[in-house]
């Protein structure tokens, strides 16, 4: 019986790196079609085919291109300026500057993977920024700080939810006034001014303290990245983000309680940039108003770029950190190459326009 | 007298058979016709080439006279043919004002749209058909009966020549029946100034209470075109179905009675008015209706996707309103009409499509794993035979009727107590159609109580024990036993009753 031969196959290995399959084995279930199916087949040739798989896709680069991109990047900055790019100062640098900017893209993951924009996240980072530095300013200690400050994401987090979910505004519009408002926030809680006394050096240490070489947010990025991955491809709750994302309406008839899973996933983005704020000011050892803006459109940029990367089509962690790296290096190579200082925010302006370009071509290859 | 429609040899066929083979057909000034058919036989095709929509592949259409230009909707509206379409063709963010004016325009003074004016004319000829509401709500805040009067307000908005003919496909569908009504005097008063009606309907009685002729399509072609007077309603349904019914055919599946598992009692919502139900464990039953009966929304209301009145009972216990999660918790599962908006995720591989329901099952020491989810999917791929048999490919990458099977292993996989279907064939291939079918049994045969709503008569005889036929929003018929026939079934859906068939 078919049915059994199925039931006692020995379960496949355990899913290596968070991809999904492998796409083995397809060939053989795409030739099991009589001629006369493959006739009938409305899209014919339209199911990828392993034995004639490209050249393309054997290298990986439908999965991979940012690694590629990345790598041809280093070469490119490796021999233009070699004595200033290829020394493991200049690593060190780029991974401990990308790290707050990598925690915020991680968070902001959840929500773009249940279809709901995020743009609060900024002024989040702002805010927790402002907190902490304000709890210290007045003499309340930083963990009470820290506390305050992810606690305030998570509040955010949840108004986000509500006006979205309850009041059914739309997220892009709920997060821009929200982002604004908690501009207006971190101006109120600073003053207006640069912040920077009664800072612990404990609290210093948390954000500037290296370990092997490398600052300790470097590794809250990493263990960060890991409960995420964990999170959006080993548990229930990661699957349901991904089935609100891909169709609302058929995972409310699927029995997922979307306003739920939209709430979560707010939250975590709130809290997430809240604790990217802490890092900030734990680095800076100062806090100032607006000092998230400039974060948003990289990590934007990062999670729209990571859909191209490792699980085509999908917002995933691994590809939003290649995405990261891939920006930083193509940035921090152009400056030490001698590029003026508005790089920057072109090369990322640049990056997401063709990041999401290419994600919906990826998609539409799909659809 | 001309006459003030006529159309000759109309032919048309999509990429296949022919949907519309060599009609003809004419129209007097004043004449009220129906144009009745089964689903396919050709009638929206037909309108669709006199409104411009469709570009015949022969056949020719004058209008008092003066030869249509085919193809062009501007030529149609130009000769004074005017169209109410199935969908009423509104834009719902926008009010009645600038809804008429998207078929006539905003005849401006100096350059600027005099919106009192507008509103004053809108009002009017709201009034004239009979209605009274805020001109200036959006066409989607407005009541079903409302939005029709204004698709009709529009249609007979003066322009620069004279309305002629005023075409309305199925407009009704959506009206309860005292509102229908008021249409009917409406479309009397129009054929009274002279112009001439023709109207798509699958009430027949309504096709009795209004029209003065009938053309009957079948299979694309022309059967008859005859004054209704003299015609009976059974006479009619023979012509529109092509053969006589027959009284008796075979018996309905037995229903071995178990223990009774879904108790649905005063299940009302917007179209639904006060329907009971009781499903045993082990039946099938199944639900027909047209387009506008009620049909579809059973499903979603027993499920909670939409708003519902009266009670719902699984084994006793009342399943909470408009939560699919607690249904799904206690033990119901709904395979949802359309599958593209509703059910499919096209971007998710079949695996995650499958354990999209019951995601915890395999989640295990904090782990979801995939090497479980795939061998617990290839059996169920394996049983439904979805091709290509593979659980890590994309939805998107399969036909539609695997899609559907898709959808439907994931709430068998389940093993709910009660299953409600909703097309579960469509768009599935005739070999697909039979394992389907199978399926639906064995689940039946395991205890699980099963409602199967369907357009496809054949098939609610093929898989029932007993068939409820939704018309209006109430339970008109049942249809059990020796009286177990697709015919009667569609007859009992356009309005037989159960007395005539006695």
């Amino acid at each position: 019986m078919p049915r059994e031969r199925a039931v006692n196959e020995p379960d496949p290995p355990a899913d290596e790196l968070p991809g999904r399959d492998r796409e083995k084995g397809t060939g053989m279930t795409v030739n099991e079609q009589t001629p006369l199916e493959r006739e009938f087949d409305p899209k014919p040739g339209g199911h990828r085919a392993p034995g004639r798989r490209s050249l393309a896709a054997t290298l990986g680069l439908d999965r991979f291109s940012g690694l590629y991109v990345l790598a041809a990047l280093i070469l490119i900055f490796a021999l233009w300026v070699p004595s200033l790019f290829l020394t493991a100062t200049n690593f060190r640098i780029i991974a401990g500057s990308q790290a707050i900017t990598a925690m915020l893209a991680l968070g902001l993951i959840v929500p773009v993977a249940c279809g709901a924009f995020d743009l609060s996240i900024g002024g989040t980072l702002g805010m927790g920024c402002c907190i902490v530095v304000w709890f210290q300013a007045n003499g309340h200690g930083f963990i009470l700080g820290i506390f305050a400050a992810v606690a305030f994401g998570l509040l955010v987090g949840l108004v986000n939810a509500f006006i979205v979910v309850k009041l059914s505004v739309d997220s892009f519009i709920a997060t821009l006034g929200m982002g604004s408002i908690l501009s207006a926030g971190t101006v109120w809680v600073t003053g207006g001014f640069q912040v920077a006394n009664g800072i612990s050096p404990h609290f210093t240490a948390i954000g500037q303290k290296q370990v092997l070489g490398l600052p300790l947010p470097v590794y809250y990025m990493v263990i960060l990245a890991i409960i995420l991955w964990w999170l959006l491809e080993y548990t229930p709750a990661g699957r349901y983000l991904y089935s609100v994302g891909g169709n609302p309406q058929a995972a409310r008839l699927a029995g997922i309680r979307v306003g739920r899973i939209t709430t979560g996933a707010f939250v975590v983005s709130g809290v997430v940039a809240a604790f990217a704020g802490v890092m900030l000011a734990a680095e800076l050892g100062s806090s100032s108003p607006d000092v998230g803006v400039p974060y948003l459109l990289p990590a934007f940029s990062a999670v729209f770029l990571g859909a191209t990367q490792i699980i085509p089509g999908r917002v995933n962690v691994l590809g939003t950190l290649i995405a990261i790296f891939l920006l930083a290096t193509g940035v921090k190579g152009l400056q030490l190459a001698g590029a003026p200082g508005y790089i920057n925010p072109l090369f990322n302006g640049l990056a997401l326009i063709i990041a999401v370009a290419l994600a919906v071509r990826a998609t539409r290859r799909k659809a | 007298m001309t006459a003030a429609l006529t159309v000759t040899n109309m032919s048309k066929s999509f990429a296949g058979p022919r949907v519309l083979d060599s009609v003809s057909l004419s129209l007097e000034p004043g004449e009220i016709r129906a144009l009745v058919g089964e689903n396919g036989s050709g009638k929206s095709t037909l309108i669709k080439i006199l409104a411009g929509f469709h570009l015949p592949d022969e056949g020719s259409a004058e209008v008092e006279g003066e030869p249509l230009l085919l193809g062009r909707g501007e030529a149609s509206e130009a000769l004074g043919l005017r169209f109410v379409h199935q969908d009423l063709g509104l834009v719902n963010n926008l009010d009645a004002v600038d809804n008429i004016a998207l078929g006539v325009g905003y005849p401006s003074f100096r350059g600027r749209i005099r919106w009192r004016q507008e509103r004053k004319r809108t009002r009017a000829a709201l009034r004239d058909l009979g209605y009274e509401f805020d001109v200036r709500r959006p066409a989607g805040s407005l009541a079903m009966s409302e939005r029709t009067a204004l698709a009709v307000a529009r249609a007979l908005a003066p322009r620069q020549n004279t309305a002629k003919v005023l075409i309305l496909d199925e407009p009704t569908a959506n009206l309860p029946a005292a509102e229908a009504e008021r249409l009917f005097q409406l479309a009397r008063r129009v054929a009274d100034s002279g112009m001439a009606v023709m109207f798509v309907s699958h009430h027949f009685d309504e096709v009795f209470g209004l029209a003065h002729s009938v053309t009957v399509l079948r299979d694309g072609k022309h059967v008859i075109t005859r004054p209704v007077a003299g015609l009976n309603e059974d006479q009619l349904i023979e012509l529109v179905i092509g053969r006589q019914l027959e009284q008796v055919t075979h018996d309905a599946k037995a229903a071995e009675r178990r223990d009774v598992v879904l108790q649905v009692s005063g299940l009302g919502c917007d179209v639904l008015n006060n329907v009971d139900m009781v499903v045993h464990a082990g039946e099938i039953i199944g639900i027909a209706g047209i387009t506008g009966s009620g049909r579809d929304e059973v499903a979603t209301a027993l499920f909670g996707g939409i708003d519902r009145a009266g009670e719902v009972t699984i084994n006793g216990a009342a399943v909470p309103k408009l939560r699919p999660d607690r249904a799904m918790a206690m033990g119901m599962g709904l395979v949802p009409a359309e599958r593209h908006a509703n059910a499919a995720f096209m971007t998710s591989t079949l695996r995650e499509n499958i354990t999209v329901v019951g995601t915890s099952l395999h989640w295990r020491n904090g782990i979801l794993s995939k090497g479980r989810e795939r061998s617990d999917v290839a059996v169920w791929l394996e049983r439904l035979d979805v091709r290509p048999r593979n659980s890590e490919f994309t939805m998107s990458d399969l036909s539609g009727g695997n899609q559907q099977k898709v959808v439907l292993a994931r709430w068998l996989r389940m093993g709910p107590k009660v299953l409600v279907l909703n097309e579960p064939t469509q768009g599935v291939d005739v070999g697909a159609k039979s394992d389907i079918h199978k399926l639906i049994d064995e689940a039946a045969a395991d205890g699980t109580a099963v409602l199967v709503i369907s357009t496809d008569h054949e098939e609610l005889v093929r898989l029932c024990h007993r068939v409820l036929v939704l018309r209006r929003g109430k339970i008109a018929d049942e249809i059990s036993g020796g009286r177990m026939d697709h015919d009667l079934i569609t007859a009992a859906t356009i309005g037989r009753d159960r007395s005539d068939a006695a």
